[in-house]
């Protein structure tokens, strides 16, 4: 408690700090931020272990965040279930989480904003980093033949099934008919060895994982959902967002930094996953990597935003210009 | 195993058994995958999990995160031993207040600790303070309930002893209740110490709090099945050597208890 109070009596005064000095500095470049005083804000972002992450731990060990006077914590607890409760208590400054989850949230009354683009499909039909497998032998050909069958996501009523539906809608079949099953991304592969499921909504490095025991593709959700679909985002409360909207800007500059820095430096950003994770150098090299573009893509997420009330994960329609940057 | 006395004859083979045990668990893990039982990418061979051990025992990190779940654990099962014996003894004395916590104690103690997950994150957040909610709470009861036993099962006859040469309370609690109820709260102690190992890694694991579970975890989500093995096999280690130590100061406190001088037990 004293410490958090503490952090933001900083935050305050280095923010009228900056106030002050950056008349004198434009803020684009971005070299010298911390202003005269030279102490650093500790902000805590919560996210998952996942590679959609990696260019904020690259950006972080590139010094993106230190140079703007940020000093980023790394929160990997929880999981993603917990971020959106940590950033909305006050525990996490910042949270990493899906699109469909922070419109169902703000659906909720909880007032989110992005910040910052997080993880976006590559558009490559053949190429991203999520998919829908089905064993080897399975007679499902296309996902126009997932209606009726139990297909496996991580989180029902989230991004995993609205975008799972909307690749069968497109390939003809009835989205109202496919059967989603929760189950973690680890445990799917297994899953659908077992025959436990019909099919996997899978992310890497799962994907990977169950095309190497013999699993077939039979759609890429994301790329079938909208072109470059911006899957997932930065985001933080309402409070930090009006207390602290220097640090937001810092942040998003910062996050910016890092997502052109990745996009740049494909390999550097395998590296930095096999730091963080327990993924190895093999199988990080054999690995599709999802794009990471600075900017959110607006109309990919007005795609997931039309698909969130008729598949009835909120109640009405979302309100974007409250949610996007 | 360590538990073998001298005087025991039957002690070599229970070494031998123990021994056969574990070789037996050992080829079990080994040849199943191999013998195509089970899928190797599930389940890999011991040898695959143990290759697995020799990498992560190299780094730093996994050092440190069997440190913090020690620590949690250690600091768990210190105030829940503390708690017990506190709450224990006046308790298992005075009928009134056991016939008041009574019911109170058996609702509570049944429900499990991993249901307060959402709580301790709501509380506490991520850190260490949310993994020693699961293990406090856990580890309390199983001591709570045997300090209860211990002290009810005082011979009467020695407390009505203490009565009529007008001992006080405490000299009462200290040379009649404490050492007729110790073995009990031993066991207590001995069984919550398992418990609050389990909690402090599920804790760790679900949570996301620092520690080996953490590790588990992350090993899940990266798909490192054999390094995913290896950190379970740790913490069953873990929890073996944890409790032959305690089984071992055990039979060191209660040297002169008849239980365990006859050996009668075990």
């Amino acid at each position: 408690m004293t410490t958090r109070f503490s952090l933001r009596t900083t935050a305050f005064a280095l923010s009228g700090a900056l106030a002050l000095s950056s008349c004198a500095s434009p803020v684009a470049g971005g070299g010298d931020t911390p202003g005269t005083s030279g102490a650093t804000t500790s902000v805590s972002l919560g996210v998952v272990p996942v590679i959609d992450v990696a260019p904020i731990y690259l950006g972080k060990e590139k010094g993106f965040f230190s140079k703007r006077g940020i000093d980023l914590r790394l929160e990997t607890g929880q999981g993603g279930a917990a971020i959106l409760p940590g950033v909305m208590s006050s525990q996490l400054t910042f949270g990493f989480s899906n699109m469909t989850s922070l419109l169902v949230a703000r659906d909720k009354g909880l007032d989110v904003k992005v910040v910052a683009n997080g993880t976006s499909s590559t558009g490559k039909s053949g190429g991203d980093f999520g998919a829908v497998v089905v064993r080897g032998d399975s007679p499902v050909q296309t996902a126009k033949d997932l209606a009726g069958r139990s297909v496996a996501v991580n989180t029902l009523k989230n991004i995993g099934d609205t975008t799972v539906r909307a690749s069968v809608r497109k390939a003809g079949g009835d989205p109202a008919a496919v059967k989603f099953t929760e189950l973690a991304f680890p445990d799917m592969p297994a899953a659908l060895a077992k025959g436990n499921v019909d099919a996997a909504w899978v992310v890497e490095p799962f994907l990977t994982m169950a095309k190497n025991q013999g699993a077939r593709v039979v759609a890429w959700n994301f790329v079938d959902t909208a072109p470059k679909l911006t899957v997932a985002a930065y985001f933080t409360s309402a409070k930090v967002r009006t207390e602290q909207p220097d640090l937001v800007r810092r942040f998003t500059e910062a996050a910016k930094e890092s997502a052109t820095y990745a996009t740049a430096h494909p390999d550097e950003a395998r590296q930095a996953i096999t730091g963080y994770t327990k993924i190895t150098k093999e199988q990080v090299a054999a690995l599709t990597l999802p794009d990471w573009p600075a900017e959110v893509n607006r109309e990919s997420v007005a795609v997931l935003a039309d698909l969130a009330p008729q598949d009835g994960l909120v109640s009405g329609k979302p309100d974007l210009t409250a949610l996007l940057p | 195993m360590i538990l073998t006395s001298p005087v025991r004859g039957a002690g070599t083979s229970a070494t031998t058994l123990g021994a056969l045990g574990v070789a037996g668990l050992a080829v079990v893990l080994e040849l199943a995958p191999r013998l195509g039982l089970v899928s190797t990418v599930y389940l890999p061979p011991l040898t695959a999990m143990l290759g697995a051990l020799a990498a992560e025992a190299a780094s730093p990190v996994f050092w440190f995160s069997l440190y913090e779940t020690l620590r949690g654990w250690a600091i768990g099962l210190l105030l829940a031993v503390g708690g017990g014996i506190l709450l224990g003894v006046p308790i298992g004395l005075l009928p009134v207040v056991r016939k008041a916590t009574a019911s109170t104690i058996e609702f509570l103690r049944p429900i499990p600790s991993v249901a307060l997950v959402p709580l301790a994150v709501l509380l506490f957040g991520t850190d260490l303070r949310s993994t020693l909610l699961l293990v406090v709470y856990a580890a309390f009861w199983q001591v709570l309930v045997q300090v209860i036993a211990g002290v009810r099962d005082v011979d009467p006859v020695a407390m009505d002893t203490a009565t009529v040469y007008r001992l006080g309370l405490c000299a009462r609690v200290r040379r009649v209740v404490w050492p007729s109820a110790l073995p009990y709260v031993l066991t207590g102690v001995r069984l919550g110490a398992s418990v609050a190992l389990v909690l402090a890694v599920t804790g760790e694991l679900v949570i996301g709090s620092p520690g080996l579970g953490r590790q588990i975890a992350l090993a899940q989500s990266s798909g490192a099945i054999a390094t995913l093995y290896a950190l379970v096999l740790v913490t069953g280690l873990v929890g073996m050597l944890l409790n032959l130590v305690f089984r071992a100061v055990e039979r060191r406190v209660l040297a002169w208890h008849p239980a365990v001088r006859g050996d009668s037990v075990r």
